[in-house]
């Protein structure tokens, strides 16, 4: 009984220090925002809003701010459609070519960013696409195209297909049946989906670090660059940033679904 | 989903049967074709460039030289002893990560399963915010954290339990910091799902049976687990193997990874057939290794499920 206990105060310790670990890192990023002075410590001495202050001012950083919107945007909408219609196709097929394609689209995932970021520097260089909005999405949809495509495959996967039938049988076209059967009952899962690919792009820099240049480099990118020049507060602002929209898009997703079920779908 | 066609007729369900097929099929190849061609244009075309500067000469006014065949690009990443330097600290640095990881993952993901209500849901929160995090952040927020004048310093300092600063950032230990840092949300979210579907029952079974807690994680929820273990685990390889975040931000001179030195070969030194066999290199090294852990993991499991 005794021992018990000892184990059980032994396991809780442990996984709340893990939970500390991983939280307080955010939390350093957050609250060294709010430093008055132009050192980066932890905890500051003195807090004030000058960084804040000092964010909305530069033109500079509000320029990579729309950068990885406009970014963020295109990649959301590429990958949504490129995943929803193949996940989609993939539900009705029996499976040939569908199972070619769950490797082929995943494989991005594992190889080095710095790698594919080369690669596609090169490739993009060569067909004319260099230092473009496009060339960017495009790389990013790379990553963020798995993501919604294995959301769909398990929404899809507990849709009731009969309904379609049906819908087929009473005489709706493709086009209707979809609209009116299949999307009411799978939206959640697309604007999760799209959701977290926005916040894929949001994040990745890598890959955008070869790709973009002086007038398209998105936030993480200058955030990166700014860094290994200078350690001040100004990258705390913008990371917190960056950690609301995320929340945001976390509760967001969460009302949609439940947390538990979006965190399934990003293992 | 035959269901509808076989309330037809007979003779008509016969005719109707593989006509629906059919047009199933083409309108679902039809639906595929986007991805399918987004994956050939943008992942395998530029691979197989990558493939053919890989084996180009180099040149001393250009990247490379055009038209040209030569394999002087992998001769130089083979024999060289930066490169190899360089190889085995990646490989080596992906393999600690990885160890760390899998061991910590284990036990939260663990405490995820046990947990209920407002506490799974706290500690399935923290897994998510920081797997939606930037790079960047995560891992510039070790700076001010394990630097040497840092706040871990600053409270052992204060507490008299070391007498000098620690040198954790920049240096090696930082790099591992910040690197299981990254990829611990991915392996706690891959062996949480396996999980997940788990029979609870089980495990008290073996406690019923005098199995010791440890024991009985040991050897009931660890084996069950495996196939979420493998997958934490080859993600946390192949993305600790290919870093470059928190070994240019975290590490020291001495902390070189492969991705930092092609980034190097590419941008600095414009030899892209030296970075891309380097590249090309790295790759195969991977997938053989990913493959030979998912062999050895497999095994394991499989051992122990028997024991």
């Amino acid at each position: 009984m005794h021992r018990e206990t000892v184990e059980n105060v032994a396991f809780r310790a442990g996984y709340l220090s893990i939970m500390a670990c991983l939280l307080l890192p955010l939390v350093v990023v957050v609250v060294t925002s709010f430093s008055a002075s132009g050192q980066l410590a932890f905890p500051p001495e003195n807090y004030s809003l000058v960084w804040y202050r000092e964010f909305f001012a530069s033109d500079l950083w509000l320029q990579a701010f729309d950068n990885s919107i406009v970014v963020g945007f295109g990649t959301t909408a590429l990958a949504t459609t490129l995943g929803v219609t193949a996940a989609f196709g993939q539900e009705l097929d029996d499976g040939r070519l569908g199972s070619l394609l769950a490797p082929l689209v995943l494989l991005p995932l594992l190889i080095p960013p710095v790698i594919l970021g080369i690669t596609l520097l090169v490739y993009f260089n060569e067909i004319g696409l260099r230092a473009t909005y496009t060339s960017i999405i495009l790389a990013h949809a790379l990553w963020a195209t798995p993501l919604v495509y294995f959301v769909m495959r398990s929404v899809f996967s507990r849709f009731d297909w009969q309904q379609l039938d049906a819908a087929r049988d009473l005489g709706a076209g493709p086009i209707s049946s979809f609209a009116h059967v299949v999307l009411p009952n799978v939206k959640h899962g697309i604007f999760v989906g799209a959701l977290l690919a926005f916040i894929v792009s949001l994040q990745e820099f890598v890959m955008a670090l070869f790709l973009s240049s002086h007038g398209t480099r998105t936030i993480p990118v200058l955030a990166w660059s700014e860094l290994r020049q200078s350690l001040d507060p100004m990258v705390s602002v913008v990371s917190t940033f960056l950690i609301l929209i995320s929340l945001l898009a976390l509760a967001l997703a969460t009302l949609a679904t439940n947390l538990e079920w979006v965190s399934k779908q990003l293992s | 989903m035959s269901d509808t066609a076989s309330s037809l007729p007979g003779g008509l369900e016969r005719v109707w049967e593989p006509l629906r097929e059919r047009s199933r099929s083409k309108r679902s190849l039809l639906l595929m074709l986007p991805l399918v061609a987004f994956e050939l244009l943008i992942f395998l075309a530029p691979f197989l460039i990558l493939l053919r500067i890989s084996v180009a000469e180099g040149a001393s006014a250009s990247a490379f030289a055009e038209g040209t065949w030569s394999l002087g690009a992998y001769a130089n990443v083979f024999t060289s002893d930066l490169f190899r330097s360089i190889v085995v600290y990646s490989f080596l640095m992906g393999l600690a990560v990885t160890v760390i990881t899998v061991a910590v993952a284990l036990l939260y993901a663990y405490a995820i399963w046990r947990a209920e209500g407002l506490i799974k849901s706290a500690l399935l929160f923290s897994v998510v915010l920081p797997l939606l995090t930037t790079l960047v952040i995560k891992t510039y927020a070790f700076v001010p954290l394990l630097a040497p004048s840092g706040t871990l310093n600053d409270v052992l300092l204060s507490l008299n339990l070391i007498s000098s600063p620690l040198q954790i950032v920049p240096g090696t230990a930082g790099v591992i910091v910040g690197q299981v840092y990254i990829v611990l949300p991915y392996a706690v979210l891959a062996i949480y799902s396996v999980m997940a579907t788990m029979d609870w029952g089980i495990v008290e079974a073996a406690r019923d049976l005098g199995a010791s807690r440890p024991r009985s994680f040991l050897e009931v929820v660890v084996p069950q687990a495996m196939p979420g273990i493998i997958v934490g685990a080859v993600v946390s390889f192949a993305w600790s193997v290919g870093a470059y975040a928190a070994p240019a931000l975290l590490g020291g001179g001495r902390d070189q990874t492969f991705a930092i030195q092609v980034e190097e070969q590419m941008l600095t030194g414009f030899r892209w057939p030296t970075a891309t066999a380097l590249s090309v290199v790295m790759i195969l090294a991977m997938v053989v290794s990913v493959a030979l852990l998912f062999a050895a993991l497999n095994r394991f499991g499989g051992e122990f499920e028997y024991a």
